[in-house]
């Protein structure tokens, strides 16, 4: 009995013990006090996102009764309007707009119950299986991707601020002056390119690279890797009579590189101006030509000082970056033709009407934002003194 | 380049001259904003375009609705303009005459029944794709270019409202042929001129970006607004809010909306605003967070207090001293914002939730791409792909010029 | 030490002339500038904002902007180790030799020069291992060592620390330390106690020729104020928009300046021995508070709000046309004072009342204030110039604005009438009136601001730190406008300060503040000259007065029992 109504509000407890823990490290230590804060602010945000988001589901046409007894109907029964109203009140769906939304989050809270999507005539928690999850990982590998070049890069364009395209230091001498100069342009050279690229990272949105890479796939007459494996591997399992199936790894490899590069394409560009813009910004602070002052030179002075303190705030921005990918995800997955979350978002909005899932797929995403922003806000405290002042004080 | 820059820099400050000292602060941006050569350029190529995009009539040489669709130049490839060929040299551009190669169907056999005949057409290839774009070009037949051609009327002013009837018609147009009709890009599966779709389409959407943008600086300045102004327990609930909107993907929200506007029975038009409206209402949690901050900031400068020891009432305060403190930022935001809110409504309407056919939008021309048929078949009709992607060029590079130059501290000291 | 060999110089600075590269074309930083430290002297190099003083400073460290270019035929020599070295053609890893293990540098924010996210004692570590080439164990030895020797009390503690941990004087002295754990032979100081409280200031003064005297380097000091540079220097050197214009030991220059430029800067010290006489009696108060105190909300610990007073129980008479000093360091609440005088401070008791106005004027904790009788009584001028005036409104508007806010006038051309009045009156060129802020100085933004203040006519003016952003010579010219104000319009002045130079050149009553408190209060003459209480003894004392070379190593009297201690024991009441 007891074992039962645990299990079946397990989620719920999970949530208060953590609280709880926070709340009971918080009596003495300020570190633990502001990240209960934190934690009840995430919750309240939680809270927010789910009204929002369920009450802007409900614009969507249809409910579940009508799509029950329309499945219904395809089976041969003969349906009533007297019918419909009937399964609306069975589903409780004639309660008014705060009382269903009320009962998901009851749900959701006590033990991570998604609801019912009536379009897939099964849970949403079933429904969506690991495909969130695919999704997920989907997006923070384009992130990687984003960050993996975007960071480099955006470092190195820094490099070139306040920097002319010649030496014209008379104290050098004409060949001095001459090397110099070529070295300065060929870095000014790069940093333009760099932002001419990254200026195209927004001009030529996701959806459209998707779609010049197809058009090159078509002219080079090739078949396009879409999905996630061709047909000839997405059957065979991983570990078949032969052991691991390497062909299969190489299949996804083949694949997955288009959506990872598409999705991380945005990503990379706008990463490429604010990875610029901060590190533009610190290395143009005193502390910067005090420890120059003091002979720290060449790649100590960028990597232990501006580098250093710009990774902060970047880091700071993850869970947004995170949105931001996956805002673009279910047109891509249109265009390239995956079989993740964002698309079945997709596929619930725009054809099938499934407030349900649609609702359970955008608060999960809202759900790894606010975790997302939970995480860095609790790391940042602990190893950035500066954000440790401003939080804690001294 | 460099010397231009110099004569920019010259020109917006001169020395010994009190017009620099009488300049405003939109006067002093301007000048900044002309000393940054990359800028003035996107500046030009975007004035470009968008007033061809606001007299797209009279740009475009051809109607680009259904009715001037041309029926004899379905799918027809673009159009070469030539000054010289094998038959001489001609001082007015000219193009030539194009028919449609009609394959000779042996109607006969096929009415005799004989299923060979039809294997026989299918693989004659008479009925795929690209037999249909084939057109016999007459080479003799020039079709002279004229300018300020006669054309189909249209309004190129049109001020009416109410009772107020100004409507300027007109029906010239700035290219045209005499016979038949000039398709420099092409034409799609209906006959329609690409160019001219496209002239329109730019228009379209940035007039629905135009609409977004006044809706989310209205709704933007509410939130910011109400929340700096009154602080407390109002901030903390408005800031919450908008916390909470900034972390669910706006896209599949616009989406949501534009399923249930689809629902509506609404007219193109209608609908053409009520997007507008969905992503300007929407899309309030930056700015409204960011002016709250310049709010809080800008109140506390010692220039409000200054007026408020002078006697200044509130609304003067903020009539005479906080708006104009963030209008240029306001400006520059918004036109930084622009290419974001096209993209919305290119998303949108690329997965077929925003305008449709036959609307011409960027969004809907853009999602025709998407067609095998055309990837394959008929090429040209990317071209309306090349013109967003300059058009985002350049209002990515005018907001980032007027950013710098809104900016004071952009300027060497 | 004044009889070594001059060719012996340890920094040889040779026909420097630096452009900066601007919109505009090429503009002169510093001309033709030649200048010579021998080991062991300290000279000081004195100037105004854009003097060119401190873009000398960053060429010898290599360290010159961008946009700055070194011409022809400059020189600048080091002589290290009985080797002549050119310094502006280093290159690469040589720099090191003017970046720390010769020159080394104390910048005039000492807040923003340490890294803000790395401890202390790792740039102070990294620093060492470069030049000193010590393992890390060393180095920590030998920092916490410095840190022990520039007067940081409980210092293997403070090492570990970040920047913004420290206090203020505190932060300088760390700086110190940093600088100098390379043993550099050459210390180059750039304003080191411009943005340092009097006393802070004293101290760390004496901390800094203590260590000369023991450490034997030499020493560029950087400053506009030439208290600080009789104090502490043997040699001076004063510069004028990139050019030097007087030159020669500190008694020379100091004593029998030959430069017009060079005097009035003198003159903008204080002269403790002509203050002037006390009136033969007190006038009749202007204003009177009562038991005033401040404070403002604060966020304590969880949800609490914590109160933070700024003013506690104050009861202050402020005579009639008369310019009156508020003296205080920073936080000792005297601009919370002077805003609660014009209703710009939460006051949580007490009361403020003017007399002699025509409509009565009080108002205070519980009594709400009639803004629009308070504006035509009091007004304030504000201490930064560029904040306090709208960038969007003309000069014509920005003066106007009282006058329209309140509608005191009938037209527009009565408007005009009185804006054009009273430029006249602060010497603002009427044809300036349509020009907008960006257009003037710092200087002449104050005159725009005191304009705004009077166009209403009121009887009293607040002058928050007027004069602290502006430089020591027009700072001259505000006060000459102040003193003219005072005796033309009979206003009463209520300037408030943290620089007692100024105080004392100006003002005829002064009032002294120490953390929210009101400690003394008397005519100029008695507070400067005889003093009672102890705090403003010490204040006093700090005052960087001309001093000759004999009196410099002994210090003030006062500061005896300071600075007879050795610096290692020197305790924590001001750190």
């Amino acid at each position: 009995m007891i074992i039962q109504f645990l299990s079946d509000t397990w989620l719920l407890w999970v949530l208060l013990s953590i609280g709880g823990l926070l709340w009971w490290s918080g009596r003495d230590s300020q570190y633990f006090n502001y990240i209960f804060h934190r934690y009840q602010l995430a919750l309240a945000t939680l809270l927010i996102v789910s009204a929002v988001v369920f009450s802007l589901m409900d614009v969507l046409p249809g409910d579940c009764a009508e799509k029950y007894i329309a499945y219904k109907s395809t089976q041969g029964e003969m349906i009533t309007q007297a019918d419909i109203q009937a399964e609306r009140v069975r589903m409780g769906l004639d309660k008014s707009l705060p009382e269903r939304w009320g009962r998901w989050v009851t749900n959701l809270t006590l033990r991570g119950d998604l609801g019912f999507s009536c379009a897939k005539r099964q849970s949403v928690n079933l429904a969506l299986g690991d495909r969130f999850w695919m999704s997920f990982m989907f997006c923070i590998a384009g992130l990687v991707f984003a960050y993996l070049i975007a960071v480099p890069f955006g470092i190195l364009s820094a490099f070139t601020i306040n920097k002319s395209w010649t030496d014209k230091n008379p104290q050098n001498s004409k060949g001095q002056q001459l090397v110099n100069s070529a070295f300065l342009s060929l870095q000014k050279l790069l940093d333009l390119t760099l932002r001419i690229i990254s200026y195209l990272g927004l001009a030529l949105p996701n959806f459209l690279l998707a779609l010049t890479i197809i058009l090159l796939y078509v002219f080079a007459g090739e078949a396009m890797p879409t999905g996630l494996f061709s047909d000839q591997w997405s059957n065979v399992p991983w570990f078949g009579s032969h052991g691991f199936e390497t062909g299969k790894l190489y299949d996804f490899l083949g694949h997955i590189w288009l959506p990872i590069f598409v999705i991380g394409w945005s990503a990379t560009a706008l990463q490429l101006q604010t990875v610029r813009a901060l590190v533009v910004d610190e290395s143009n602070k005193l502390y910067v030509d005090a420890a120059r002052a003091r002979g720290v030179d060449g790649m100590a002075l960028w990597a232990g000082y501006p580098v250093r303190h710009s990774i902060s705030p970047l880091f700071n921005s993850i869970g947004f970056d995170f949105m931001r990918v996956f805002n673009d995800l279910p047109i891509v997955a249109v265009v390239i033709g995956l079989t993740d979350s964002a698309a079945l978002l997709i596929e619930a909005l725009a054809m099938t009407n499934d407030q349900e899932l649609a609702a359970a797929i955008l608060f999960l995403v809202a759900l790894v934002v606010i975790s997302m922003n939970f995480i860095t806000d609790a790391v940042l405290a602990v190893i950035d003194p500066r954000v440790r002042k401003s939080v804690l004080g001294n | 380049m460099n010397a231009l820059l110099t004569r920019f820099g010259r020109k917006a400050k001169p020395k010994n001259d009190d017009s620099y000292y009488t300049a405003g602060q939109m006067a002093l941006i301007k000048a900044r904003f002309k000393r940054k050569a990359s800028g003035v350029i996107a500046a030009w190529v975007l004035g470009t375009i968008v007033f061809m995009g606001l007299f797209a009539p009279f740009f475009s040489p051809v109607d680009p609705t259904i009715r001037g669709a041309d029926i004899e130049y379905r799918r027809g490839a673009p159009q070469v303009v030539k000054f010289w060929d094998e038959n001489g040299f001609s001082l007015t551009p000219f193009t030539y005459t194009y028919t449609k190669t009609r394959s000779r169907i042996d109607l006969k056999a096929l009415a005799g029944g004989g299923l060979s005949a039809l294997d026989a057409l299918t693989s004659s290839g008479a009925l795929t794709a690209s037999s249909q774009n084939k057109y016999d070009v007459d080479r003799v037949q020039r079709r002279y270019i004229q300018f300020f051609s006669k054309g189909w009327e249209y309004s190129l002013i049109d001020l009416s409202i109410g009772n107020l009837d100004m409507d300027i018609r007109w029906d010239r147009h700035l290219l045209g042929v005499g016979q038949g009709q000039l398709h420099l890009m092409g034409t799609d599966e209906d006959g329609k001129d690409v160019l001219s779709r496209t002239l329109h389409a730019v228009w379209i959407t940035i007039s629905i970006a135009i609409v977004a943008l006044v809706v989310k600086l209205i709704v933007s300045l509410f939130v910011g607004g109400v929340s700096g102004y009154f602080g407390g327990r109002v901030d903390t609930i408005m800031m919450s809010i908008t916390e909470a909107v900034r972390v669910i993907p706006p896209i599949p929200i616009y989406l949501a909306c534009a399923v249930a506007l689809s629902q509506l029975d609404l007219t193109s038009v209608q609908r053409y605003f009520a997007i507008a409206l969905v992503i300007g209402a929407l899309d309030f949690a930056t700015l409204g967070r960011r002016l709250r901050t310049h709010i809080l900031t800008e109140r506390n400068q010692d220039y409000v207090l200054a007026a408020q020891l002078c006697g200044a009432s509130t609304w003067r305060i903020i009539w005479r001293h906080l708006i104009p403190s963030f209008s240029s930022y306001i400006i520059v935001d918004t036109l930084i914002n622009f290419p974001y809110v096209i993209l919305a409504e290119t998303s949108l309407s690329f997965l077929g939730l925003g305008l449709t056919e036959p609307v011409n939008s960027l969004g809907v021309l853009l999602q025709k791409a998407q067609d095998p048929d055309i990837q394959q078949n008929m090429l040209w009709q990317f071209s309306p792909v090349a013109v967003f992607v300059v058009l985002i060029m350049a209002f990515v590079f005018v907001g980032d010029a007027l950013r710098d130059a809104a900016d004071p501290y952009s300027e060497k000291k | 030490m004044m009889s070594q060999n001059f060719s012996n110089n340890l920094l040889e600075i040779r026909d420097l002339s630096i452009d900066f590269n601007t919109d505009e074309g090429l503009v002169r930083a510093v001309d033709n500038l030649n200048l010579s430290i021998r080991p062991g002297e300290v000279m000081g190099l004195v100037g105004e904002s854009g003097s060119g003083k401190s873009i000398t400073a960053k060429s010898i460290m290599r360290l010159a902007p961008g946009n700055a270019i070194i011409q022809h035929p400059s020189q600048i020599t080091l002589n290290h180790r009985d080797q002549a070295v050119n310094v502006l053609k280093l290159r690469g890893r040589d720099l090191r030799l003017v970046r720390g293990d010769a020159v080394s540098m104390i910048f005039q924010e000492p807040m923003a020069s340490f890294a803000p996210a790395i401890r202390i004692s790792d740039q102070i570590i990294q620093t060492m291992q470069i030049h000193l080439g010590y393992d890390k164990d060393q180095a920590r030895r030998a920092g916490i060592e410095l840190f022990d020797r520039v007067g940081i009390v409980d210092p293997a503690r403070r090492f570990d620390q970040y920047v913004f941990e420290l206090s203020g004087g505190m932060r300088q002295r760390a700086m110190i330390a940093m600088a100098l754990s390379t043993q550099p032979k050459l210390l180059i100081a750039d304003e080191p106690t411009t943005a340092l409280d009097v006393t802070i200031q004293a101290q760390v003064l004496d901390l800094m020729m203590e260590l000369r005297e023991q450490l034997g380097m030499a020493m560029l000091f950087i400053t506009h104020d030439l208290g600080v540079v009789s104090k502490i220097a043997d040699n001076v050197t004063v510069m004028k928009q990139g050019k030097i214009v007087e030159a020669g030991t500190a008694d020379q220059v100091l004593f029998q300046p030959q430069h017009s430029y060079t005097k009035r800067l003198l003159d903008a010290l204080p002269h403790l021995e002509n203050l002037p006489e006390a009136p033969t009696h007190k006038p009749k108060p202007l204003l009177s508070v009562k038991d005033l105190s401040i404070s403002y909300p604060q966020a304590g610990k969880g949800r609490k709000t914590e109160h933070f007073t700024a003013v506690n129980n104050i009861s202050l008479d402020l005579p009639e046309g008369q310019i009156i000093g508020l003296v205080g360091e920073s936080g000792s609440g005297k601009t919370s004072l002077g805003k609660a005088m014009l209703g710009a401070a939460p006051i949580s008791s007490g009361h403020v009342e003017y007399h002699n106005t025509k409509k009565k004027v009080k108002f205070g904790a519980g009594k709400a204030i009639k803004r629009k009788r308070l504006a035509r009584t009091a007004q304030l001028v504000f201490q930064d110039p560029y904040s306090s005036l709208n960038p969007r409104m003309t000069v014509r508007d920005i003066i106007a604005e009282p006058l329209e806010a309140m509608k005191l006038t009938k037209s527009r051309e009565e408007t005009d009438a009185r804006v054009i009045e009273v430029a006249k009156r602060c010497h603002i060129e009427v044809a300036h009136l349509r020009r907008f802020p960006h257009a003037f100085s710092g200087g002449q933004r104050q005159r725009i601001s005191i304009a705004r203040a009077l166009v209403c006519n009121p009887k009293f003016i607040v002058a928050d730190e007027s004069v602290a952003a502006l430089d020591v010579s027009i700072q001259a010219e505000i006060l000459k406008l102040l003193k003219e104000l005072k005796d033309e319009l009979g206003l009463t002045i209520l300037f408030i300060s943290h620089d007692l130079s100024v105080i004392a050149n100006l003002c005829d009553w002064v009032c002294v503040m120490k953390h929210g408190e009101l400690v003394e209060q008397g005519t100029v003459r008695q507070i400067f000259l005889a003093p009672q209480e102890t705090y403003t003894q010490t204040l006093i004392a700090s005052i960087p007065l001309l001093e000759s070379a004999e009196n410099r190593s002994c210090g003030s009297p006062e500061l005896l029992h300071i600075a007879e201690r050795p610096v290692s024991s020197m305790q924590s009441e001001w750190v």
